[in-house]
């Protein structure tokens, strides 16, 4: 069974319908023929924040489009706070709210003219706008900006003005998709800090879309690595780190990476899921400590120009599910 | 620099919040003061389109008048073509309107509205709204600015009404074309340059300096087929006292109100069926 049919499997078996989000089989081919999403499913229950990590071009932000109904699918269901996407699409958007990739405002508009439209076209009266607005302005540092128009703003601040607008309708599900892209680091540290303050918020359901996996770490329940339109494995991050064994050694090779792999699974120091970067081969150790892992291999004789021990990270993980296989 | 501080005070949230009263309306009328607000910071969308109208209402028209000038179905020739010039004005003006829509799909805030729990047409709707409101109010300031510089109306109760249906039924034609182009064309400078051939060229074959029946044969049949000649002979109907003489060079008819009539049914008609193709567009572009 592949790693792709124990996902699919696993995931069809935990899905139930008082998940905020459900996703079926979904699946989007754009014109021409490019496959960005090959039938994924996974759920998300209430309150959880689940991320979606994968490479450029793996079908994270299609997937939130064909979630937020600004991308139909082509096949395949997906549900929102139990609502179907296709079906009942705008009770879908109505329960939820979205935070693009790029940005998205009225830059000519002041932030708090955007807030307001983004609350008055989510259902909320003048009053109630006004509050959620208050509520939501000095919070995300935005005081002295809000009545300025959004062409003034630096990224970070435009950034924070649009997860705040997000908020604004309560929404029972939040996309949140690479929020932090392209932020200088302080400000990237204060948006993880405050998406993680949003976790405190009982039944609000977040799917995040990262790059950072430091990100997904801290913030995620579960995540689920997409590779090439599929989801490649799904769990919490501390099982997907437990796969990975207990300690990582890192080759440095000077020459063929298949070559060394192949020598060194043919004397049993590395398993089918040692990987490589570039030049560098990862070999997971599960059985023994790295150091004498590390001994065995320098033994070999390989053209080897470096050998480091370390704990795995997420990024290992992440690495090796969307690496290219190496030939045994 | 501004530090994020302090917590998000955020309520329960509910499976799903009640529209406010007025629902679709109240979603257009936000939708349109979003829109409104925009182009009050840009003003160019309110300027630029008067520019060259007014420029030729207050200045070559007269000067048309005083070299060529003799009255043309009994209205004085700086009436004939003043009047004429909203052919020219509600073209620039509407595609004017819709380069916000392209800068909206570019780089402003329209996927979020899309995101937005209401239905999608309303985005065009809210859009066609301010489009109105802009080109009524700039048709204000050329037929005043037209009255300055000389040109007579013949106003009567009933012929406003026939100039007023005939402008607004070409101005949400117009934007239905706008709306189209601007979903359609990959940017702004694609959307810039269809403007000739959109808002100037079919100006210059609708009878503005001259009667259509001026024209030679073959352009007076495409004349007639376009929309802006059924408005100019509707507005000169209305309020230039041209006694329906446009309106029968198109249809050869003698009925005045009958012919105005039909021309005002074939602007509609073109109004509801550009404005239709600019929803099934908007829709068709905006979801990928």
């Amino acid at each position: 069974m592949t790693t792709a049919t124990l996902v699919h499997t696993v995931v069809c078996m935990t899905t139930n319908h008082s998940s905020a989000i459900r996703v079926e089989a979904l699946a989007k081919t754009y014109p021409g023929g490019i496959e960005a999403v090959k039938g994924i499913d996974f759920a998300v229950p209430p309150g959880e924040v689940f991320g979606l990590l994968g490479p450029n071009g793996a079908g994270k932000s299609t997937t939130v489009g064909m979630l937020t109904t600004t991308i139909a699918p082509t096949s395949g269901r997906a549900h929102v706070a139990g609502f179907d996407v296709a079906r009942q699409p705008i009770a879908a958007r109505g329960a939820s709210a979205v935070v693009f990739q790029e940005p998205v405002v009225d830059r000519s508009l002041t932030g708090r003219r955007n807030l307001d439209v983004h609350a008055r076209l989510w259902g909320l009266d003048t009053a109630a706008a006004k509050r959620r607005i208050a509520a939501v302005v000095d919070p995300f540092g935005l005081g002295e900006v809000i009545d300025r128009p959004v062409d003034s703003y630096s990224g970070g601040q435009r950034r924070r003005l649009e997860i705040a607008r997000a908020l604004i309708s309560e929404p029972q599900v939040l996309f949140l998709d690479e929020p932090t892209v392209g932020l200088d680091p302080r400000f990237r540290f204060e948006l993880v800090d405050l998406i993680a303050g949003l976790r405190a918020r009982s039944g609000m359901t977040i799917l995040l879309t990262t790059h950072y996996l430091d990100e997904a770490e801290q913030l995620c329940d579960r995540v689920a690595i997409v590779h090439r339109g599929r989801v490649v494995a799904l769990d919490s991050p501390a099982a997907l780190l437990a796969h990975m064994g207990r300690e990582l050694v890192e080759l440095r090779v000077d020459g063929d990476v298949s070559t060394a792999v192949t020598s060194l699974r043919g004397r049993g120091l590395a398993g089918d899921d040692a990987f490589a970067v570039g030049a560098t081969l990862h070999v997971p150790v599960h059985d023994r400590p790295a150091h004498e892992a590390a001994a065995s291999i320098a033994e070999v004789g390989l053209p080897v120009t470096a050998i480091t021990s370390r704990p795995p990270t997420l990024d290992d993980v992440y690495l090796q599910l969307t690496g290219e296989p190496i030939a045994a | 620099m501004t530090a994020v501080t302090g917590t998000v005070t955020l309520e329960t949230p509910t499976a799903t919040r009640p529209r406010p009263r007025g629902g679709g309306l109240a979603a257009v009328a936000t939708l349109a003061r979003r829109r409104f607000a925009i182009s009050a910071r840009t003003p160019r969308e309110l300027l630029i389109p008067l520019l060259a109208p007014l420029l030729f209402a207050m200045v070559v028209v007269p000067a048309l008048a005083d070299t060529f000038g003799t009255p043309v179905g009994g209205v004085d020739y700086m009436t004939f073509v003043a009047v004429a010039t909203i052919g020219l004005l509600v073209p620039l003006s509407t595609i004017q309107s819709g380069l916000g829509v392209v800068v909206d799909r570019l780089g402003g805030g329209l996927r979020d509205l899309l995101a937005a729990p209401i239905s999608r047409p309303m985005i065009v709707a809210g859009n066609l709204v301010v489009a109105v409101a802009l080109a009524g109010l700039q048709v204000a300031v050329l037929l005043g600015a037209a009255a300055i510089r000389g040109a007579e109306y013949d106003l009567s109760a009933s012929g406003v009404l026939w100039f007023a249906g005939a402008t607004l039924a070409f101005t949400v034609a117009m934007y239905g074309i706008a709306e189209v182009l601007a979903n359609r064309l990959p940017s702004q400078e694609e959307y810039i340059a269809a403007l000739p051939a959109v808002a100037i060229v079919p100006f210059f074959f609708a009878g503005s300096f001259f009667p259509i029946s001026a024209l030679p044969a073959g352009l007076t049949v495409v004349g007639k087929l376009l929309p802006i000649t059924h408005v100019l002979a509707l507005v000169r109907y209305g309020i230039a006292g041209d006694n329906g003489a446009g309106l029968h060079d198109i249809w050869g008819m003698s009925n005045p109100t009958a012919m105005a009539s039909l021309s005002l049914g074939v602007v509609a008609l073109f109004a509801v069926a550009l404005t239709a193709a600019a929803i099934r567009t908007f829709q068709r572009t905006a979801v990928r």
